[in-house]
């Protein structure tokens, strides 16, 4: 849900549903990396509510779209994340029969 | 009006046997003789949370 | 042999030409930057301040992380980390992997994300745990409820991604979101007292045995039970050969005296740590940052033995250097626990030993209970991660 002004698309405030600090904080990492963006910061407006509001404010931008890019940047991040940690798993699994192994 | 059907059995308090009784029954344990007696738990499924 | 050098002296010709070009080409920017003089990185006490806490004696200090991108747009420094620059830095090093826990280091990757895998692995990564307890008959000491509650937190041996969650099934208990276990223990009278542990709750693959309460008497052959199995759990392949057990067979959970009977069956059903923490797939799961102990000034001799033997954990070693002094050196700093012994006992030692925390190097500690392996856990937590994007991509469109 957004709420911001017809006129000026690049301030609003996005409020999300069933949300906590584990994605707002993880999405408010990715906006700050995007030089569009001015401002951006989340706060949860009751801990018994299970909600979220994120502020975006861009150099021109509509906000609609830089929250979007920076959500697809969290995936792509995160996709990377999991890339690489089964490589690392397999290597280490790997490594570890190839030990066994000489030991033997 | 009902029948009761079948005596219900209770457990003495001092020795734990089962007395079965019926209504009008002296409330006794056949036993010992202890004048206690418990209601068996029920026989119904009770449902519960494991919360 | 003269001809090939002036081959190669041709291709050279023809490199610097092409240097040249590229250069001319209005790469001036990229020229200037190159300079010596003109700073593209931070100064080095900023670029400390930026990726180093200093735990000091009395409290950390410059604990938070420098996310914005034009943090130091007065510099002219750049402090954005783009997809492909996260992509080159960020790094995975596992140390240690057994069946229940793994702990490997992640370098290059904000405390934002890593606090957010850590809370979806304690909190919303599902498993199976039994949630409904028919109770048939328990004349035991231990009353009913606390027994349900003893049932529900024993960890099960299933694979949770097999399942489903009940609520998509609406009101229907079926094979495929629902284990049921049964218990029926009895000590007979004379006997001595017996134990109740987990390896005695028996898996029941084709469903309920207990008869519904509404029971038809002429509805058919079979009475209905509390679930409805279309097909034995057995049949599936993934059960055939490793049935469905708790994790611990030891678990204690009750006592029984001569004449004292439990019998009780348990359905097992999907759910996450967030609804009730016996859903949680970790013991626990925590990270820390690396430690980073630097020596500021040369501690020798009698400071450097006093230096090693104030330490807890062994973190300072002394090494030899010449005319028979010794010398003290970082020898595990990543053994420290921050305990700052060793820059307790006044200003002196506070100049000497600098403690200090890598701000994007976690190491990762996950501890499984035993319903997926650890690895697996991690990655179904990116995996939940990428889905809550998703949802609010979705929703934004």
């Amino acid at each position: 849900m957004e709420l911001g002004s017809y006129s000026d698309q690049s301030k609003s405030t996005f409020s999300l549903a069933d949300e906590d600090h584990t994605l707002a904080n993880a999405v408010r990492f990715t906006l700050n990396q995007d030089p569009r963006v001015t401002f951006c910061g989340y706060s949860i407006p009751h801990p018994s509510d299970n909600r979220v509001n994120i502020r975006v404010q861009t150099t021109g931008d509509p906000a609609r779209e830089v929250l979007k890019d920076a959500c697809q940047d969290l995936m792509l991040m995160c996709q990377h994340v999991r890339s690489t940690f089964d490589k690392s798993v397999n290597d280490f699994k790997m490594s570890k029969t190839v030990k066994d192994m000489d030991i033997k | 009006m009902d029948p009761q059907p079948e005596p219900v059995s209770y457990i003495c308090g001092d020795c734990g046997m089962e007395n079965s009784l019926k209504p009008g029954d002296v409330i006794q344990c056949r036993e010992c003789g202890y004048r206690i007696l418990y209601k068996k738990r029920t026989r119904r499924i009770v449902q519960y949370e494991a919360r | 042999m003269s001809s090939s050098e002036d081959e190669s002296m041709s291709e050279v010709d023809e490199q610097e030409e092409q240097e040249k070009k590229t250069k001319s080409e209005g790469s001036v920017l990229d020229y200037i930057m190159s300079l010596e003089s003109v700073p593209s990185k931070l100064p080095p006490h900023l670029d400390l301040m930026r990726t180093r806490v200093f735990c000091n004696n009395d409290a950390p200090d410059h604990t938070e992380t420098i996310q914005y991108s034009g943090a130091y747009a007065a510099l002219g420094v750049d402090n954005s980390i783009r997809l492909d620059k996260f992509c080159r830095n960020f790094k995975v090093q596992v140390n240690r992997l057994t069946e229940d826990d793994i702990e490997f280091d992640m370098m290059g990757i904000d405390p934002a994300l890593a606090n957010a895998f850590r809370r979806i692995l304690i909190a919303e990564v599902p498993t199976m745990a039994i949630e409904r307890v028919y109770i048939a008959n328990n004349t035991s000491v231990i009353q009913d409820e606390v027994l349900s509650h003893r049932l529900g937190l024993i960890p099960i041996k299933a694979d949770p991604r097999l399942f489903e969650y009940p609520e998509n099934a609406g009101n229907d208990k079926n094979e495929k979101n629902t284990i049921v276990f049964k218990l029926h223990v009895q000590c007979e009278k004379g006997h001595p007292r017996i134990t109740v542990k987990s390896n005695e709750l028996k898996w029941l693959p084709d469903g309920s045995e207990l008869p519904a309460e509404d029971v038809k008497p002429n509805s058919g052959s079979k009475p209905r039970t509390f679930t409805s199995f279309s097909c034995s759990q057995d049949s599936l392949p993934e059960f055939s050969t490793n049935p469905i057990a708790p994790k611990n067979l030891d678990i204690i959970l009750a006592k029984l005296g001569p004449g004292q009977e439990i019998e009780l069956e348990t359905h097992a059903v999907k759910g996450i740590g967030k609804t009730h923490a016996k859903w949680s797939p970790v013991a626990t799961a925590w990270y820390r940052m690396l430690p980073e102990v630097v020596l500021l000034k040369e501690v020798k001799d009698e400071l450097a033995e006093e230096l090693k033997n104030k330490c807890p954990v062994g973190v300072f070693d002394i090494e030899d250097i010449e005319k028979g002094r010794r010398r003290a050196t970082v020898a595990n700093p990543r053994a420290c626990t921050l305990c700052r012994e060793c820059i307790r006992g006044g200003k002196e030692w506070e100049d000497r030993v600098s403690l200090r925390r890598v701000k994007d190097h976690f190491i990762f500690n996950v501890e499984s209970t035993g319903s997926l392996p650890p690895e697996v856990l991690f990655t179904e937590a990116v995996k939940i991660l990428e889905e809550k994007c998703e949802r609010v991509i979705t929703e934004l469109s």
